[in-house]
């Protein structure tokens, strides 16, 4: 099982870097698709089940459905693909990067495989992650305001932009 | 280091090297800005996993809410 998560763990470096090294953004995408089902993967392995559910649904659902109409909106006609030479080129460029790192920085011997996983609370069998987003309502109030008011904002300011048509900054809506 | 706290570190330093030296198009810049994000998610996801605090898990949603918002 240990290996299950650990091969979750370097699926979702593998998502990093195709992103890092796409050849256009139609394919880079797809590699963000990756790294954020296997992170969900891996946060479900760890056991914190809500925060995991909500990357799927927000992330994946939410952010990334709107990313993809706004990249299909800068269209190109004939997109570079994977089988090139320079993506080649500026993947394994990266992966010796960090391969350089983890052996200067000396953390070649510490690698273990032990994880922690989340308790429940007892005979009472409280889930943490659940009591844990709940404090969202209570204490930490203020800040739920904010980022509400923040994401009415940003609805208002993208509406704007994009109005096209002789009104707003981007014209060729 | 652990083997999963190497995994979003490393995941963070790839795509901070995609912002970085991205060839084409600007999009492409801030997909690798999404990536970073996402592994930041899973770090912030984890901090309360291994140190036992349930209320530090308000910190990854509050993370993704901001990040919508430049997302928008």
């Amino acid at each position: 099982m240990m290996y299950f998560v650990f091969f979750l763990g370097m699926f979702f470096v593998l998502g990093g870097l195709a992103v890092a090294s796409n050849p256009s953004p139609y394919y880079g995408v797809v590699g963000l698709v990756l790294a954020s089902v296997v992170g969900c993967g891996w946060l479900l392995s760890l056991g914190v089940s809500f925060v995991s559910l909500v990357l799927f649904m927000v992330y994946l659902g939410g952010m990334l459905v709107v990313f993809v109409y706004s990249v299909s909106l800068a269209a190109e006609p004939f997109p570079e693909a994977w089988g090139s030479w320079q993506v080649l080129g500026y993947g394994v460029g990266f992966v010796l990067v960090v391969v350089m790192g983890v052996v200067v920085g000396g953390a070649v011997e510490c690698l273990k495989f032990e994880v922690m996983t989340v308790d429940s609370g007892g005979v009472v069998s409280v889930r943490t992650d659940f009591s844990g987003v709940a404090m969202f309502y209570s204490g930490g109030a203020g800040m739920f305001l904010m980022a509400g008011w923040g994401l009415l904002l940003t609805l208002f300011v993208v509406l704007e932009v994009v109005r096209g048509l002789c009104r707003g900054a981007i014209r060729a809506v | 280091m652990s083997l999963l706290h190497l995994s979003f570190y490393s995941t963070f330093a790839i795509s901070s090297l995609g912002l970085a030296f991205h060839r084409a198009h600007l999009i492409s810049a801030l997909l690798c800005l999404e990536s970073i994000i996402l592994s930041i998610y899973i770090a912030l996801s984890t901090l309360p996993i291994e140190n036992q605090t349930p209320s530090l898990t308000l910190m990854p949603i509050l993370i993704l809410a901001f990040s919508a918002c430049e997302a928008g």
